[in-house]
């Protein structure tokens, strides 16, 4: 950590996946991490995730009953404080969703999400594995032009869309978007609290963002 | 582009040691003769050091993973001291059994004998927590009539289902990736059965892992190249053989397959 205050991150638990493997991650690279299942324990917090493990339906429902998302718009729109959305945490995060026909997303990531489509027995859906992130801008510790892998698992991606957002992309049949950053708000494709070294990068990275002024 | 995945196997049994239970880690050779070779979480944390893409984790005693707290500790345990994707199987009964191992740190839970015995699993957990998440496991041999018959329970049933057949069906039905296993050449070092990997891999969309037999580095190659694998998931290779890790995926590498060679 450069800055002298360690970061308070939270990890949104709605009920809808892994949350123990971020915060085990986020203690790993210094930082306080905790669950959030309570608007109280905002409190404090510099750094929020919201984690997604499932089908988009079923955790947008899972987050829409949590009696979180009130309290999590106060964070992102007003607040303006930074937000990290993992898989399907980044697709909730898009203006839509194909998943099971046309669904809505929260819209603070901008972007659609669309299915990967295999075209070949060379692509295949879900893709699943490593696979090589190449980034457009500085992020972090990260440069224009860097690249890394990371360990994917999704059926659903990102269109390569408004390139105002677009901080990384990945290619699997088509292009499309690992990593987008709208202001306070990123979100990655990948899972970084899997990703081994290169996933603790990724986080060290989101954490290095500071409240948006 | 998409690396190929090495998936190290860590087989567990349930051992009782004094008042308690602890999960052990074993090698098989078709499927018996279970030899304990140490722990499952500093295994783990080697095949993390040696660049292991995936974990298969799977339970042989096949108890019912629900209430099992040695699994789930385990599973919890290994999410806690590695950052590495974890598939969890064995005696996965229930959507439930899904959410409890997720929510624990597997990525991904992987189904054998409950999908075959309720197929409408698949689906239903492939609608909660999306395909990615539903790993169908098929362990196969051949037949006296030399077809590729599904075995369950670890015992082909006789006039059971056909490998391709229920390959094609799991996935309609919404399983996100397959894991084939030939049971004879388990623990063999002989060779992975490539051929059914080629003929499942061409049959179906979604990635095939091929497992059961690895003995050399080449047997990855033939498995890659051949058998149309998006990962090789190998147990007693990684446990027991001299190989180096290292040079096996610089010999899968150099024989033109994308891998993974540094963190």
């Amino acid at each position: 950590m450069t800055k002298a205050v360690r970061p308070m991150v939270g990890v949104v638990d709605y009920q809808a996946g892994n949350i123990q493997s971020i915060v085990n991650a986020l203690d790993h690279l210094g930082a306080q991490a905790r669950r959030v299942s309570i608007p109280e324990e905002l409190r404090g917090l510099s750094h929020l995730v919201l984690p997604g493990v499932g089908a988009f339906g079923f955790c947008a429902s899972r987050l829409r009953s949590s009696g979180l998302l009130d309290d999590l718009a106060r964070w992102t729109l007003v607040d303006r404080l930074p937000l990290l959305g993992i898989c399907v945490g980044m697709q909730l995060l898009a203006d839509s969703s194909d998943e099971l026909g046309h669904q809505t997303g929260l819209g603070w990531g901008g972007g659609r999400v669309r299915k990967l489509e295999t075209d070949s027995r060379q692509i295949r859906v879900p893709h699943v594995g490593w696979n090589t992130v190449i980034f457009e801008e500085d992020f972090g510790e990260y440069r224009s032009g860097d690249s890394a892998d990371f360990y994917f698992d999704h059926s659903y991606a990102y269109d390569a869309p408004t390139v105002a957002h677009r901080v990384a992309h990945c290619s699997h049949g088509r292009l499309f978007c690992a990593v987008i950053r709208r202001a306070n708000v990123v979100a990655a494709q990948f899972h970084p609290e899997k990703s081994q070294s290169a996933g603790m990068q990724f986080l060290r990275s989101f954490l290095e963002l500071r409240r948006d002024a | 582009m998409l690396k190929k995945r090495l998936i190290p196997k860590l087989l567990i049994k349930h051992r009782p040691m004094g008042r308690s239970v602890r999960p052990v880690l074993v090698t098989t050779r078709s499927f018996s003769d279970a030899q304990d070779v140490g722990d499952p979480i500093s295994q783990a944390k080697i095949y993390e050091a040696q660049l292991a893409d995936e974990l298969a984790v799977l339970n042989i005693d096949g108890t019912p993973i629900a209430g099992d707290e040695v699994m789930l500790d385990l599973i919890e345990r290994l999410a806690e001291e590695t950052f590495m994707p974890l598939c969890v199987g064995g005696g996965v009964r229930t959507i439930e059994d899904f959410g409890t191992l997720l929510n624990r740190g597997a990525d991904k839970v992987s189904i054998n004998a409950a999908a075959l015995a309720s197929p409408q699993l698949i689906g239903d957990a492939a609608g909660r927590y999306g395909a990615q998440c539903v790993v169908v496991s098929i362990d196969f041999r051949r037949d006296e009539y030399s077809r590729w018959m599904v075995m369950r329970d670890h015992a082909a049933l006789s006039g059971g289902r056909e490998l391709l057949d229920w390959a094609r069906e799991a996935v309609a039905r919404g399983a996100g990736e397959l894991l084939l296993c030939d049971a004879d050449r388990d623990g063999s070092g002989g060779g992975l059965n490539w051929q059914a990997g080629q003929q499942v891999a061409a049959a179906v969309p979604v990635p095939v892992v091929l497992s059961g037999g690895c003995g050399r580095a080449e047997h990855f190659v033939e498995g890659f190249k051949l058998g149309g694998a998006e990962g090789v998931a190998a147990g007693t290779f990684f446990c027991f053989r001299d190989q180096n890790p290292m040079q096996t995926r610089a010999h899968i590498r150099n024989a033109g397959v994308p891998i993974r060679m540094e963190t």
